[in-house]
């Protein structure tokens, strides 16, 4: 015992912890450097010992996956070191995520850069998928950006490796506004066509920049999905009405072509998109597919990552705003891995929610400013 | 020129109204405007008006030969039995009647002033309302086109209405084989009689598909007006904002020259201060607008904003052309072949899979098998360690991949 | 090809997917290496244990018989056997029962069966491991239905065990590796598979899967990785299959980036003959004498409610107390790496900077 815990004492060394920078259900997460290099990292603090279970899963999963993934679209577990009761990750910093660059009004989207972020998304999924890993959390949120612009996959708190033929699964997964319709059925055997929905709906959300199949319930989110992409045929999804949660749908919708909404997103776009939103999971597109589309060969070229917008919003600005957003789902783990410079700009004060939010953010700004809000 | 776009914008016919062109002479593009002050019905209508007449520079009229050349307002019509006959323009017709002078009348209206008569081609009988404006130019088309709109009216059944896809099938091809028939002349009258059958034996079916249609048509009309109206809400509001803002710095710039004369204060202070004040009034009302706005609010900014994106794009890096796969990872794909299907013990649960369950969630067997064919390669070629390691690296150590290398 | 084209880059070698696995990468020794580290493994904890009774009580570490390397793995091995037990108890997949076997082997290549005797760590390995594999089973379940057991004694060693293993949870099977060259195997155009092949496919997958099972006993996955073990399992049952399989593979790989070469033969037949000798449930007689010995020689400072561990516990928790202190001392003063406190402490269910160990 003590050899290990030797062994992880001095590996604790390497790296030097700053300051918080977000908390979540199971854990802390610190902005810290190398101490070799000064890379930039992020050290996440997960406490051990307070489930009555023991050790948590989602813990537990993000440890195991991230060990084994090493892909440039995916984050990067650089250690892990544990103390008595505590696991430590360190993990690559990621300045923002995609969700706060869709919110941010003042950055402009080129179909380019879009075209971008997709390949990267499906170039990340698709290693995962390749090695057998079905991450079940895609959202916006979890789609972190580096400083050079690199989309990295994140929080593999929910992720699991395929199932065995025959093995359940459970279909309480994914968000409820990315969740494919086979989930909210409650299929319990499913596959990584659920990964690829979630892309879809993050495709459209990046064109529309606002969220595409916004339900505000369960029940309503398929409902809202029904009334999007019209109501599936037995013969469009052969078996659906067998699955444990479905009912007889009160209306019909009638199928609105994509056009109608995605009004400036040229036909191949709308292609991949429509085949990311398959109703029958089985012939939804793969991910190495989606990367073969004509869509990404198309002119014009995905933007070059270093060009992609940046966002310039503090993250612990973002922290308060989580607690109201409506769509966290009860199965999140805790924040992303992403935090801003505190500090080093200033922001005008712009709306009025914005400046109350920055003077609770205030208590977690380590710089010492004097300024009264 | 602009009547030619006129024309090209496919103006509909109105009763009574005179050519808003004026007369081209023969060297320029001919164009075809309805002119004449008859009616004819029948055809092809199209109710948008979108769609315009057919026309091209060999168009002649079959009965007295006279083509565009001589006639540039040569307006040939289609008969029921879908045979072109040409009608003269109304000023020629007025040029005759003033002259006195019966010149080449209208091959219709001579035809077929007088009441029905036969189609000097063919030898139906026709009448003069019977003709109508030519859509297509392959008479075929039009042929069939007209009687398929006809044939919809009366055979408007779905999928639903049938118990399975056989059926529903089957009774697409009977449609097709009436149409077949109607269109080439074939046993028309056995057709006609039972297409009158099916009319007698479905008419409450087709009548109350033809009112789902309808309501579904009124629906989507009322979304239509409501967007429209939404969106038009949208561009006053814009519009009234704008109006606000002007009006706003006016007075400013009022109060500021105001106060510049009145006050004793340094000239360069006040301007400064107002400038101030200005701009964080309009940085607040433009978060405003962007907040309550929802969806797309990005204010007037937003083209300026994707002119600078724009510029930033094709001046740095430049864009590279997609590759799909950019990592260096080999799985070993090229050292097995997955088959389609495997008759394998493990995967009996999801061969059975009676109620297609795992099939509608979409669990596929194939991931699963793949993964065991990759395992069943994965590190084969690896030779085994031999000797003792070299004491633990230090800690420092770090491999290729940025891991620690442990003991 | 034309004189003006500059010939391309070539490209990066790819990088085989095994080889990125925490598996390949910490979990992987030589026979001489294993040999060693076991043995220091023993000679420290004999050192240290030693010298904890001598502290408390002088001379009385002369009349203890301590475990041997070999005496401990022949403990650990039969505990393996346990767990194979329990899975048929439990009914759990095969997944997690391999899952499980290797924690525990995995474990006690960091530490030694005198600090921690394998029938607790089992029980907790396969907790974790039901865990990890997606299999999880309330603690409460599982105690329920071990004699003798409570939910503390599983869940203690809980985190320990993870932090023995690296948190390096994934595990690289042989028996998904043997199904996969059963599902090959069967459509080979290999001239020598009996018409009736298919038919007998599930008897021969059975017997190589006791083969597989029995491997879990030997050093076999810290020597040679799983496609190998599989393809031995495999080849003891039907050897001649297995020549054809390997040597079609062979053929294949000659234009991939991993090449097959003639050495892996001679790995299968090393696996084999480790699966024939060491692959079995060790003698029970034996068993209990090293038991018997274990029970003299445990480190006191782990046992619990000993003058040791007593000792222990107040040196632990008085250093707790200091590095609280200091940290209360430490507001306001100059750059404190953790931050400056809240006004008001989150009510959170535990504090989380309560034991930071990073000063």
């Amino acid at each position: 015992m003590d050899a290990v815990e030797r062994e992880n004492a001095d590996r604790q060394k390497r790296w030097a912890k700053e300051q918080k920078v977000g908390e979540g259900t199971y854990a802390v997460v610190y902005r810290g450097r190398e101490v070799a290099t000064n890379r930039k990292i992020a050290i996440k603090k997960i406490k051990v010992g307070q489930f009555k279970d023991g050790l948590d899963m989602s813990a537990i999963r993000e440890v195991k996956y991230l060990r084994e993934l090493k892909h440039q679209n995916v984050i990067e577990l650089l250690d892990v070191f544990s103390s008595k009761t505590n696991l430590n990750l360190v993990l690559e910093f990621l300045d923002s995520d995609l969700e706060m660059i869709i919110k941010d009004r003042s950055l402009v989207f080129l179909p380019a850069d879009i075209k971008s972020w997709m390949a990267m998304t499906f170039r990340g999924l698709e290693f995962c998928h390749r090695n057998h890993i079905l991450h079940r959390d895609l959202k916006p949120n979890n789609l972190l950006t580096a400083a050079d612009g690199q989309l990295k996959l994140a929080d593999f708190g929910l992720a699991r490796d395929f199932a065995d033929p025959g093995h359940k699964m459970t279909c309480q997964v994914i968000t409820r506004w990315y969740r494919p319709p086979e989930l909210l059925l409650n299929a319990r055997y499913y596959g990584s066509a659920v990964d690829i929905w979630s892309v879809g709906c993050i495709f459209a959300e990046l064109m529309l920049r606002i969220p595409y199949l916004a339900g505000d319930s369960d029940i309503n989110q398929l409902d809202t999905i029904f009334r999007a992409l019209g109501t599936p045929t037995e013969q469009e999804w052969p078996g659906h009405t067998k699955l444990p949660n479905w009912h007889q749908p009160s209306t019909t919708y009638p199928k609105t072509p994509l056009r109608d909404l995605f009004t400036a997103a040229s036909a191949d776009a709308l292609n991949l998109l429509g085949k990311c939103l398959v109703y029958e999971p089985r012939k939804r597109i793969s991910a190495l597919e989606a990367l073969k589309h004509p869509y990404f060969f198309a002119i014009p070229f995905p933007s070059h990552p270093s060009k992609l917008p940046k966002c310039a919003a503090q993250v612990a600005v973002r922290a308060a705003e989580d607690a109201e957003q409506a769509n966290i789902d009860q199965n999140s783990t805790g924040p992303g891995v992403r935090a801003a410079e505190p500090g080093s700009r200033k922001r005008k004060l712009n709306s009025p929610e914005e400046f109350r939010a920055r003077s609770i953010a205030r208590r977690l700004d380590f710089a010492k400013q004097a300024n009264s809000p | 020129m602009s009547s030619y776009g006129g024309w090209l914008r496919g103006k509909t016919v109105k009763k009574g109204a005179a050519s808003s062109s004026s007369v081209n002479t023969r060297s320029s593009t001919p164009h075809v405007q309805s002119t004449s002050t008859t009616i004819y019905g029948g055809g092809i209508k199209d109710p948008s008006g979108r769609v315009t007449e057919y026309f091209s520079m060999e168009d002649q009229c079959p009965v007295c030969k006279s083509d565009r050349y001589l006639n540039p307002k040569l307006r040939l019509l289609v008969s029921t039995c879908y045979h072109k006959m040409h009608v003269l323009s109304i000023l020629l017709i007025l040029m005759r009647v003033l002259t006195g002078v019966f010149r080449c009348e209208s091959c219709i209206d001579r035809l077929f002033t007088l009441g029905p008569a036969p189609c000097p081609i063919c030898s139906k009988v026709l009448r003069k309302l019977a003709f109508s404006p030519q859509t297509f130019e392959d008479l075929e088309v039009e042929k069939e086109v007209a009687i398929r709109r006809r044939l919809a009216k009366e055979f408007n059944k779905r999928l639903e209405d049938f118990d399975d896809l056989r059926d529903y099938n089957d009774y697409l091809q009977e449609v097709e084989d009436i149409a077949f028939n109607l269109i080439n002349n074939i046993d028309v009258p056995q057709t006609e009689a039972k297409i009158q059958a099916y009319k007698a034996a479905n008419a409450a079916l087709t009548a109350a598909n033809i009112q789902r249609e309808e309501a579904y048509a009124l629906a989507l009309k009322e979304q239509e007006d409501f967007d429209r109206r939404e969106r038009e809400a949208r561009a006053a509001q814009l519009v009234q904002e704008q109006e606000q803002e002007r009006l706003e710095r006016e007075r400013e710039q009022n109060e500021l020259i105001s106060k510049l004369e009145t006050s004793g204060k340094d000239a360069k202070k006040l301007v400064a201060k107002a400038r101030l004040s200005q701009q964080k009034r309009q940085s607040a009302r433009a978060s405003e607008k962007s907040v309550l706005s929802g969806g797309m609010g990005f204010g007037a900014d937003y083209a300026k904003l994707l002119k600078a994106r724009t510029n930033k794009a094709k001046t740095s890096v430049p864009d590279e052309p997609h590759v799909p796969l950019q990592d260096d990872w080999y799985g070993y794909e090229d050292l097995y072949v997955l088959r389609p299907s495997y008759d394998d013990i493990f995967s009996e649960a999801v061969r059975k899979d009676r109620e297609g369950i795992m099939r509608a969630g979409g669990y596929m067997v194939e991931e699963a098998w793949n993964r065991a064919l990759r395992s069943a390669m994965a590190g084969l070629e690896l030779e085994p360690l031999v000797g003792l390691q070299t004491e633990e690296p230090p800690l420092s150590a770090v491999d290729a991949g940025g891991d620690v290398i442990m003991a | 090809m034309s004189v003006d084209s500059p010939s391309p880059a070539p490209a990066p070698p790819k990088k085989p997917l095994y080889e990125a696995s925490t598996q390949f990468k910490h979990w992987r020794y030589s026979q001489e290496s294993l040999a060693d580290v076991r043995s220091k493994l023993n000679e420290a904890a004999v050192a240290v244990i030693r010298q904890t009774f001598e502290a408390y009580e002088p001379g009385s570490s002369s009349n203890v018989s301590f475990l041997n390397a070999n005496e401990e793995h022949l403990l650990v091995t039969f505990y393996v056997t346990r767990i194979t037990q329990l899975c048929g108890h439990f009914r759990f997949p095969e997944e997690v029962e391999a899952t499980a076997a290797t924690y525990l082997k995995r474990f006690y290549l960091k530490n030694t069966v005198m600090d921690w005797h394998p029938k607790n760590v089992m029980l907790t390995a396969l907790f974790l491991a039901t865990k990890t594999t997606n299999n999880p089973i309330s603690l409460e379940a599982y105690t329920h239905n071990i004699p003798n057991t409570s939910p503390s004694d599983v869940l203690d060693l809980e985190f320990l065990i993870a932090q023995s293993l690296g948190f390096e949870f994934a595990v690289w099977h042989a028996h998904r590796a043997l199904w996969g060259i059963c599902l090959t195997s069967a459509l080979q155009q290999l001239p020598s598979i009996p018409p009736d092949y298919a038919k007998s496919q599930s008897s021969v997958y059975d017997t190589a899967l006791n083969h597989v099972r029995a491997s879990r006993l030997t050093d076999a996955e810290f020597l040679y990785t799983p496609s190998q073990i599989a393809l031995a399992a495999f080849s003891l049952t039907a050897p001649e299959i297995a020549q054809q399989w390997l040597e079609s593979k062979q053929t294949l790989s000659e234009s991939s980036p991993t090449k097959i070469g003639s050495g892996v033969l001679g790995s299968i037949e090393t696996i084999k003959s480790i699966i024939i000798n060491a692959g079995q449930r060790p003698e029970t007689e034996a068993v209990r004498e090293v038991d018997r010995r274990l029970r003299l020689c445990k480190n006191p400072e782990k046992v619990v409610g000993s003058k040791a561990y007593l000792a222990r516990k107040a040196e632990e928790e008085k250093k707790a107390e200091e590095r609280r202190s200091r940290k209360v001392a430490s507001t306001g003063e100059g750059v404190d790496p953790f931050g400056d406190e809240l006004d008001q402490p989150k009510p959170s269910l535990v504090d989380y900077d309560d034991d930071d160990d990073d000063d």
